[in-house]
């Protein structure tokens, strides 16, 4: 073993090295020794100036959250002030003893009624994680009252370390008024704060839920500000950090949307809030939604308020069988119903099976034998041609065209016009597409089912029972039908302006689809929509407007064997230059024309600025 | 050499060696006791009486290690590299806690174990056993496959925890353990010559761009002086050029918000209200602290929690602000002195183990303090590595007097042969 040992010469070279591994240990040590005689002796002035006189603190100045204006600048939602009270652990004493003061006087503190402002338990909370937390203020207490505030403000020289502080929280000032469309705000869940879009985002943030303020929250936000603040003992901010530029908050845009607050308030009226049904005016020529509701609402202002209340409200519609949470406009899929006629009638006459001057042999009788089927039809209406057929929504003459003309053409002219099982893409979450039949994706539907697609099926199809449509699809399509002008993309957001109110960004119409006809075939489509309301004999007669011409088709959806048929009403007015298409559906409700009807009526009047006659 | 009576003793036990070390644990718990003054915890449950329990076990353990042979040392060091490196392997893939984001702890109830820690101490024992077998040397390039094996496994498996700093550890110990295994300065150098050509050429300005052409010279000078085979020769010079452009380009390459992520950490300051905040508070704590400092107690920064982690990573602002540049300076005195007695250990001897084992342990001491203190004053990135006997922390605490433990040892145990 003695070989693995150094002789002479290998001992004086490992004492050399050693020598100078120690010089790299002293000149490491030397140059730390100089970098602390720069700190502590040449700035030692301007460090002790920093330390002793002036502490610093990390402040987030949260940007304010921008507006939601309605189309002719009324305050759809604004922001509201909020008071927080809170503990400042920086001022609370040091001692344990005269901390237990202040904590009793706290929790003598009563307001008029005689009830404790704090409860102990939740006083004792917040002091334990005052020990530990140091760089923010704990809350005490959650949008507290002016009066509380008051109380608070009055003792506030024998509380050292209880601060009030000023939030800004959202305020809906009408409400239920579309609160759908406008959706509400919320601090960030744990789930969305782990994926990777709301990197930007900190815990505690309040995010924007649902409608708008989801859809446009980015743009609402703005951007948080951050100061470096010099505070001194007593924790008072006496200035900024000298050579530390903060940043200053810049405040989100406000949105300026296309609802319109009259049209809005006239719809919301109109629609009990005990019924289920939604309502959607739309301007085809650019897309623009002039209103929007879903029955039944929310009142997106209990997520402003405290915690305990938030709690119990969020509980109570979350909970509603009557599903107060989705928006039935966007996210409601129903059977199209007898609206979808038009589209029937309109395929027909695009591939020339139909004509006005085409009637069908088989006149209506009240039924229709199909093989060893007997499909009925509502009423009895006799030998009729294309536009008396829409007029009285006869369905044996539907059959007919429908078996003539093939699925395939009928899908095809009603995805021109925004039907189908693609989103029309509005900029509000949570929109579904619908799904238009025919025999390939019906098979593939049902494969687990064991259906297979069969001729008959067409019968029920091209009356309008089995497709699913929104209610935003079905206003987009009476709309489009009637400029025959193409789709537009349906949008909320007319533009977005700056704090200062310029103009940041315009929405530009949008051709989403081709929506293109024959000039021939839409002339009979019009005439068919104008007779449905204006002919004595129309079903739809209880949408007309004097003055105005209104065009229009009724639709009874059936969806369950001996319940009330969900009543559709789809309407657009004037016909020679539409301007506004309306589409309203109230579920399990009856017939369509006469349900639904009034209502779409008061709303193109309302656009139109008529007075209602019957009322006065 | 004379053997009398009295230069025995003083051979066989190094009397300043112990003192300095008793000294700095005591600035320790004094620092770490003015950081929790204000606390109104029970005694027992602060981290200054904590510190001294871990500081009293870890002498105890030290002590013992006195007795231990060095034969045993020498035989136990492979089976406590095959364990540290099981231990590694289990708290990646299975018994990770994870703390801050980083799994790097065994709990086993009563008490939690940082493998890497173990890992420091296991694997020093087992290079500086081979390396004391096998020397390494450039002319032999084989030399090098045992060691370069044995370094890659745990650097490995601690770099993937992900614990940067300590794997950086490992990269110290190897190299120098190479510097004491047969390698020449000029070997070391060229060794090194790579980082620098990174350091030098990442930036534009005339005066890098000029050492870097300095030190690209003094390469191929060492080169012509050395005659290394010419594989060797090829690759230095190869690693050096390309090194330099390659990082150049690669630097392009990275998208801003990268670039930008890498310029907070090599340089805090540029991110004041991020990455920045912490160290602006240790260099406003360690300035105000002056020539003389605040006094024991009187730190304002310390005690009214301005400085973040202020126990353990940046125990030396604590100091810095209540001891000023005089604390400051003794502490660093007392650290060299520590590295100097504590090298000298392998003078008295000529067994090659204990050079290595020596020399290795300083060079774990003097990289803590070098990246910590240079971490604190601003110089460095923000890292985790703490201040041996000054950070609070039971883990590091055991782990440095286990070392201090194998110095007495080595001095104590260490056989003198004439030759």
């Amino acid at each position: 073993m003695y070989s693995h040992f150094l002789d002479n010469d290998a001992v004086q070279n490992r004492n050399w090295k050693v020598l100078v591994y120690m010089g790299v240990v002293c000149l490491a040590i030397l140059i730390l020794v100089i970098r602390l005689f720069f700190l502590q002796y040449m700035h030692y002035d301007e460090n002790f100036q920093r330390s002793e006189s002036n502490r610093l603190r990390k402040t987030v100045l949260t940007a304010e959250r921008g507006y939601i204006y309605d189309r002719n600048g009324n305050i759809l939602v604004r922001n509201r002030p909020s008071y927080q009270i809170a503990l400042q652990s920086m001022s609370l004493p040091r001692k344990k003893d005269e901390r237990m003061v202040v904590f009793n006087r706290l929790l003598q503190i009563r307001d008029q009624d005689g009830e404790r402002l704090f409860d102990s338990l939740s006083l004792d909370t917040a002091f334990q994680r005052a020990r530990w937390i140091k760089a923010h203020p704990i809350r005490l207490l959650e949008d507290a009252s002016e009066a509380q505030v008051a109380i608070i403000e009055e003792h506030s020289s024998e509380l050292p370390g209880i601060v009030t502080l000023i939030e800004s929280r959202r305020d809906y000032p009408y409400g239920t008024l579309a609160s759908h469309v406008l959706g509400y705000t919320s601090e960030i869940s744990e789930e969305q704060l782990k994926k990777p879009e709301y990197e930007e985002y900190a815990q505690g943030d309040r995010i924007g839920q649902k409608g708008l303020e989801q859809g446009y929250d980015q743009e609402f936000r703005g951007k948080n500000g951050l100061k470096l603040v010099e505070v001194n003992a007593s924790g008072k901010e006496v200035g900024t950090v000298r050579g530390v530029e903060s940043e200053a908050p810049i405040p989100g845009y406000h949105l300026v949307s296309t609802l319109d607050l009259k049209l809005q308030k006239v719809a919301e009226e109109a629609i009990p809030d005990s019924a289920k049904g939604a309502l959607v005016a739309i301007d085809p020529r650019n897309g623009e939604i002039l209103a929007m509701v879903s029955s039944p609402r929310l009142d997106p202002n209990i997520f402003s308020l405290k915690k305990r209340e938030r709690n119990k409200g969020w509980a109570q519609v979350a909970l509603d069988s009557m599903r107060p949470l989705t928006n039935r406009a966007i996210s409601g899929t129903y059977t199209p119903a007898s609206v979808f006629k038009l589209v029937t009638a309109g395929a027909g006459l695009e591939y020339g099976v139909l004509s006005v001057s085409k009637y069908y042999a088989k006149s209506c009788t009240g039924g229709y034998q199909y093989g060893a089927r007997y499909q009925k039809c509502w009423g009895t209406h006799g030998n009729l041609n294309v536009v008396h057929a829409l007029r009285l929504s006869c369905d044996v003459f539907f059959y007919q065209a429908g078996l003539d003309i093939d699925m395939a053409r009928i899908n095809e002219f009603a995805e021109r016009f925004g039907l189908g099982t693609r989103p029309l893409g509005i900029d509000i979450p949570g929109e579904k597409g619908g799904w238009l039949p025919d025999s390939v994706s019906f098979n593939n539907k049902n494969k687990r089912l064991g259906w297979r697609w069969a001729r008959g099926l067409i019968l029920n199809l091209s009356i309008g029972q089995g497709q699913l449509v929104t209610p935003l699809q079905q206003a987009t399509l009476i709309g489009s039908l009637a400029t025959n002008k193409g789709v537009y993309r349906p949008h909320l957001m007319k533009e977005l302006r700056d704090s200062q109110g310029n103009v940041v960004r315009r929405y530009e119409p949008e051709l989403i689809r081709p929506g293109k006809m024959k000039p021939e075939t839409h002339r009979v489509l019009l005439a068919a929509m104008d007779s449905v309301v204006n002919h004595p004999g129309g079903t739809g007669k209880r949408g007309a407007i004097p003055g105005i011409r209104v065009g229009a088709k009724t639709g009874s959806g059936e969806w369950k064997k001996g319940a009330k048929t969900h009543a559709w009403f789809a309407a657009v007015a004037p016909l020679e230059d539409p301007q506004i298409a309306v589409a309203v559906i109230m579920e399990a409700a009856g017939g369509g024309g006469a349900v639904s009807g009034p209502i779409a009526r008061k709303v193109m009047m309302a656009y139109f600025g008529i007075e209602d006659e019957q009322k006065k | 050499m004379s053997s009398g009576r009295f230069l025995d003793k003083s051979l066989k036990f190094d009397f300043v060696f112990v003192v300095v070390t008793f000294l700095l644990m005591a600035t320790g718990v004094m620092l770490v006791y003015s950081t929790s003054m204000a606390s109104e915890v029970e005694f027992y449950n602060t981290f200054w009486f904590k510190q001294i329990i871990y500081f009293v076990g870890g002498t105890i353990l030290a002590l013992a290690l006195i007795f231990v042979k060095l034969d045993w040392l020498k035989s136990a060091a492979i089976p406590l590299y095959v364990a540290s490196l099981v231990m590694l392997v289990i708290v990646l893939f299975f018994a990770g806690d994870v703390v801050k984001g980083a799994g790097r702890w065994i709990d086993l109830g009563v008490i939690k174990i940082q493998p890497s820690e173990f890992a420091k101490i296991a694997y020093l024992l087992t290079i500086s056993y081979w390396l004391s077998r096998h020397p390494v040397s450039f002319f032999n390039i084989k030399s090098f496959v045992v060691p370069f094996g044995l370094f890659i496994v745990p650097f490995a498996l601690v770099l993937k925890q992900p614990d940067l700093s300590t794997a950086l550890v490992f990269i110290a110990v190897t190299l120098v353990g190479f510097f004491f295994a047969g390698l020449s300065i000029m070997d070391m150098f060229l060794i090194v010559s790579p980082v620098l050509s990174v350091l030098f050429s990442h930036n534009n300005s005339f005066i890098f761009q000029l050492l870097w052409g300095i030190l690209i010279c003094c390469v191929v000078f060492v080169l012509f002086r050395r005659r290394l085979p010419k594989f060797l020769t090829v690759f230095f010079l190869l690693a050096n050029i390309l090194t330099g452009y390659a990082s150049t380009m690669a630097w392009n390459m990275l998208e801003p918000h990268q670039q930008k992520r890498v310029n907070t950490f090599l340089d805090p300051m540029s991110d004041p209200l991020g990455d920045g905040y912490q160290v602006l508070q240790s260099l406003t704590a360690i300035g105000s602290g002056g020539l003389a400092g605040k006094g024991l107690g009187n730190g304002s920064q310390t005690n009214l929690s301005f400085l973040p982690e202020e126990h353990t990573d940046f125990i030396f602002s604590v100091l810095g602000e209540q001891f000023g540049f005089l604390g400051c300076s003794f502490v660093l005195g007392l650290f060299i002195l520590f590295l100097w007695r504590a090298s000298s250990t392998c003078k008295l001897y000529s067994d090659p183990f204990i050079t290595l084992l020596t020399m290795g342990a300083c060079t774990i001491f003097l990289f803590h303090i070098v990246v910590n203190v240079a971490m604190t004053v601003g110089l460095m990135p923000v890292t985790g590595l703490p201040l041996p006997f000054l950070s609070y922390g039971g883990s590091f605490a055991l782990t440095c007097m286990v070392l201090v433990g194998l110095l007495l040892n080595m001095r104590y145990q260490g056989r003198r042969f004439s030759v």
